[in-house]
């Protein structure tokens, strides 16, 4: 049974592993998101990404996709004043699916996952809702927000719709790919100069280390700013470690 | 004879959604009984249960928030033998930060098997394969190890189920270590705020005009991140914020 069941899997990572060349357009998701939508017996979806990188307080959550239609504006700001801070907060510290009950006669929003649901303040918006939060790491972060009158998933589903939802945003962020990685690739040389100012080594130590004089050093570290496209030695090194260059 | 064959269609159709539930309900038993452990802070009962739900017959479960050379603090909860967790742990901190941050978000609840070191010995009848499957609870990366018998293959799609359903767990059982760790180290927001814009490739003088205060108390800043992280030089502290994913 185990190995029937492991076949197709193991060559669905081998499909993964070889990305595809054209990225996934718009539509491919909207699509998926519809599927489950669906299944969820929800009204409408929304995909919020987390954007601004750094502080806290200059972090914030963007629609990205959406099935509102015209109502976008409205809607989309009625969320965000409603549950913005909480989802923020929310994604820093838990991967809980959210859960919150809509203003209304007939609103009914129940999770088969207890405890492993985390509830919003009721009565805020005029839908239902769940939430699925995506920590993907340092890039794509955000939620899968379905929305509707009568949410009532059971744990089965939840498990199910909350793995579909991170492939969805992984899947997002491989199509933006090509945008984060640098035009030129980092010599070994720069990348060992890196590592070590990023290990708090000055250049007279590296170059010490590395039997270098201090202004070939100075030279490597120069290049590797400017193949990283940063203003400085210190924006390299944060850039090197996010593009994983050096730890 | 109309209401016979009716009965048994009914009988049949029964008998097939029946199946479908009890084939399903192995997960849905699993978060149930999760649901129970986490009230109990039984971390390792429910380990114990996810590595059942795959057939595997032993949990490691680390996080790679902590320090590299804290050793066996990334450990959380394990039944692996010690001298195997002892060997492993630090060889998988390190690989972790060897991979780009890019390919980290996109290996998200993908299950990845790996060999054991020659120098580790493995019990008796168990694989030198083992299975690594990473998710994240808010900001703290965690994975979970799971070692399993020789010639034995392990449920991709179960691998996933139970990527999720750790996380969820993870996110209740472990909520106080993870809040804990982040207060132990807490900078102020005017400290991360001079962090971040100096990943930016600020410099102190640039700083003080956008955040409108003077360019020693900048410097002020930074000295006190720098001894509170323990650091030598500025470009370390930037590379400290960046691994910590503060900035």
């Amino acid at each position: 049974m185990d190995i029937q069941l492991s076949a197709p899997g193991a060559m669905e990572t081998e499909i993964r592993l070889a990305r595809p060349q054209k990225a996934a357009r718009a539509s491919d998701f909207v699509s998926r998101l519809q599927v489950m939508q669906t299944i969820l017996g929800a009204e409408h979806f929304a995909v919020l990404r987390l954007s601004g990188h750094g502080l806290p307080s200059a972090r914030k959550l963007t629609l990205s996709l959406h099935n509102w239609a015209h109502e976008v504006d409205v809607n989309a700001r009625a969320l965000m004043e409603a549950y913005g801070p909480a989802m923020l907060a929310h994604l820093e510290a838990s991967m809980l699916p959210l859960l919150w009950e809509g203003a209304g006669e007939n609103q009914f929003a129940e999770s088969g996952a207890e405890p492993f649901t985390a509830r919003l303040p009721a009565r805020l918006l005029p839908w239902s809702g769940m939430a699925f939060p995506v920590r993907l790491g340092a890039h794509g972060n955000g939620y899968v927000v379905f929305l509707g009158t009568f949410i009532a998933p059971s744990s089965d589903l939840i498990v199910d719709m909350h793995m579909k939802s991170c492939q969805l945003l992984i899947d997002m962020l491989a199509g933006e790919e090509k945008k984060l990685t640098p035009a030129e690739a980092l010599s070994e040389r720069e990348i060992a100069c890196l590592q070590m100012a990023g290990d708090g080594c000055i250049s007279e130590a590296i170059a010490e280390k590395m039997g270098l004089s201090v202004h070939t050093v100075n030279a490597y570290l120069g290049t590797a700013t400017t193949k990283l496209d940063a203003v400085n030695r210190i924006q390299a090194i944060a850039k090197a470690i996010r593009l994983g260059y050096i730890t | 004879m109309e209401t016979i064959r009716s009965d048994t269609a009914a009988w049949e159709s029964y008998g097939f959604s029946a199946e479908a539930v009890e084939r399903k309900s192995a997960r849905e038993l699993l978060v149930q009984h999760l649901g129970r452990c986490a009230d109990h802070a039984g971390l390792s009962s429910g380990l114990r249960a996810l590595t059942d739900y795959v057939s595997a017959s032993h949990y490691l479960l680390v996080r790679h928030d902590a320090a590299p050379e804290a050793g066996l603090e990334a450990v959380v909860a394990s039944d692996w033998p010690f001298d195997m967790v002892r060997g492993i742990a630090g060889a998988l901190l390190a690989s972790q930060s060897r991979t780009s941050e890019l390919e980290k978000c996109l290996t998200l609840l993908k299950p990845c098997f790996s060999h054991l070191d020659e120098t580790v010995t493995a019990p008796k009848g168990i694989s030198r394969e083992y299975c690594v499957v990473a998710f994240h609870v808010g900001r703290v990366r965690m994975s979970l190890l799971l070692l399993f018998p020789e010639h034995f293959i392990l449920s991709q799609s179960k691998l996933r189920d139970v990527g999720v359903m750790t996380g969820y767990f993870a996110s209740v059982c472990c909520q106080g270590a993870i809040l804990r760790q982040d207060r132990e180290m807490e900078l102020t927001d005017r400290e991360v705020e001079c962090l971040y814009w100096i990943a930016e490739g600020k410099t102190s003088d640039e700083i003080a005009v956008i955040l409108g205060i003077s360019r020693n108390t900048i410097n002020n800043y930074i000295t006190s991140v720098m001894r509170k992280t323990a650091t030598k030089t500025r470009s370390e502290a930037i590379a400290w914020a960046v691994r910590n994913s503060l900035v």
